[in-house]
């Protein structure tokens, strides 16, 4: 039983480890997500032709293979990364290209009467979108965001392939010194799906806190 | 006599193939109540857009209070306008919409001091102080802390015309701010837009299908068919004795509709 906490208490490490890349990784991803979403909609050709080719790109390789290169490609560039550098790196990166498209598509949501309506009121570019269409198109995103967010929990699964000690990494760990496969990997079963309804629950709280006093109903 | 605030020389404008202005032309002067009347497609919409630089022009000229809308000079040349120019320019026109245009995710009073407060800079007390009596006026005080969504239609329509209001525009232009309205809602917006006739010295241009409105409103009354002004005039002569036969047809039809005169 003590030879079990023990492994237990290598998955719980690992856990954090998962978290933590979860974490720094939906941050870059957010950042990216936004660069490039509001990229692709810039007035300049040079800034969408970027964000277009960042989108295009990372949305069109695998995350596997651009962690491999994230991790033993760079250092031939003279970029050294640690495992958890280059784990966020490819993981914001990655998730970051499909949420730009989120973003894109949640501003164009907005109706155009929104926009008029600035005009007419005379804000400039930056202010209509920092004070009325962003706000109304967060809500838009934010269901598509606990999707990718989700997803982004689940990929952090390939870094164990570059030596970091997450969830995945450990439970391989143990079934290797045990030999038991059913607990260690129905254990971190439970906690990807754990961490994923955290995710869910976080990202449909937000929206209703989001939606207050919009529907004339809910205030 | 003084010099006409708004001046339009010979503009045209299409949608695709589409001509919706046609070389037209028409001055307002200071002050003056319009009313545009027309069926639909008309371009009496369009104007307003344009005037709101919601729509560019395809050629002519638009002058407001002596200077180019669409053009700048520098160095002697006529240059096309930059945004900059465009926005000094609409800092003298507010616009009213059909469907009210609220912001959805913000209370009446933030509606109303959003634009005071990032365009002129003002003070949030002191915006909100002017908003308050901007409310007062429109009647929608007691709802300064609503959501747009938790109001009528009619309400919605007095924030847009106080949120409007708040910039301190020299022309407002209403583009058939009636015209979304349940029947029962359309005096309560209309008698905003009475005070404002009589208390205020904005020049007003008004887009409506309300002809008893608009012949009390109006100083003058401006008749658009297919992109061009057919006929003009004080409204008792162009709603009690119209010359062209498209205005007679037109009112004809308005009557026939159920609208009073």
């Amino acid at each position: 039983m003590t030879q079990w906490s023990g492994y237990f208490g290598l998955i719980l490490q690992g856990a954090l480890i998962t978290i933590e890349l979860t974490l720094m990784g939906s941050v870059l991803a957010l950042i990216m997500a936004f660069l490039a979403g509001l990229g692709r909609l810039s007035r300049f050709f040079v800034i969408r032709a970027l964000a277009t080719a960042y989108i295009e790109f990372f949305r069109g390789t695998s995350i596997f293979v651009q962690l491999f290169w994230a991790y033993f490609v760079l250092p031939f560039i003279g970029i050294s990364l640690t495992p958890l550098q280059a784990g966020v790196l490819a993981l914001g990166l990655n998730v970051g290209a499909y949420a730009a498209e989120v973003v894109r598509g949640a501003i164009q949501s907005i109706g155009r009467e929104q926009y008029e309506a600035c005009t007419a009121l005379n804000l400039g570019r930056w202010q209509a979108m920092r004070h009325v269409i962003l706000p109304q198109a967060l809500l838009v995103m934010l269901p598509t965001f606990g999707n990718n967010a989700i997803e982004l929990l689940k990929a952090t699964a390939v870094v164990s392939l570059i030596s970091l000690t997450d969830l995945t990494f450990q439970a391989q760990v143990v079934r290797s010194q045990t030999g038991n496969t059913l607990v260690p990997f129905t254990t971190i079963l439970i906690i990807y799906f754990a961490l994923a309804l955290i995710i869910s629950w976080g990202v449909r709280s937000l929206e209703r806190r989001m939606a207050r006093g919009l529907d004339g109903v809910r205030v | 006599m003084s010099a006409p605030i708004i001046k339009i020389d010979g503009i045209s404008k299409s949608f695709g193939t589409f001509k919706v202005l046609d070389g037209l032309s028409m001055q307002v002067m200071p002050r003056e109540k319009l009313a545009l009347i027309g069926p639909s497609g008309s371009g009496k919409t369009t104007i307003l857009r344009i005037l709101m630089t919601l729509e560019r022009i395809d050629s002519g000229h638009i002058q407001i209070d002596g200077e180019q809308l669409y053009h700048m000079e520098r160095n002697g040349q006529l240059l096309a306008a930059d945004e900059r120019h465009l926005a000094r320019m609409r800092q003298k026109i507010g616009m009213v919409f059909q469907l009210f245009n609220l912001f959805p995710h913000k209370s009446v009073i933030d509606n109303v001091t959003l634009a005071p407060i990032l365009t002129k800079g003002m003070p949030r007390a002191t915006a909100e102080k002017r908003a308050m009596e901007l409310l007062e006026m429109v009647g929608m005080a007691d709802k300064a802390k609503a959501m747009p969504a938790q109001l009528s239609g009619g309400q919605k329509q007095r924030v847009a015309i106080a949120r409007a209001l708040a910039l301190q525009p020299r022309i407002m232009l209403f583009d058939e701010v009636t015209s979304a309205l349940d029947p029962e809602l359309v005096e309560e917006v209309l008698n905003v837009l009475w005070r404002l006739c009589s208390e205020t010295d904005m020049t007003m241009l008004l887009v409506t299908h309300e002809m008893g409105f608009a012949h009390d409103f109006a100083d003058r009354v401006l008749f658009f068919d297919r992109g061009k002004i057919v006929e003009e005039g004080k409204p008792d002569e162009i709603f009690r004795n119209p010359k062209q036969e498209r205005t007679q047809g037109f009112l004809k039809k308005i009557i026939a509709a159920g609208h009073r005169v």
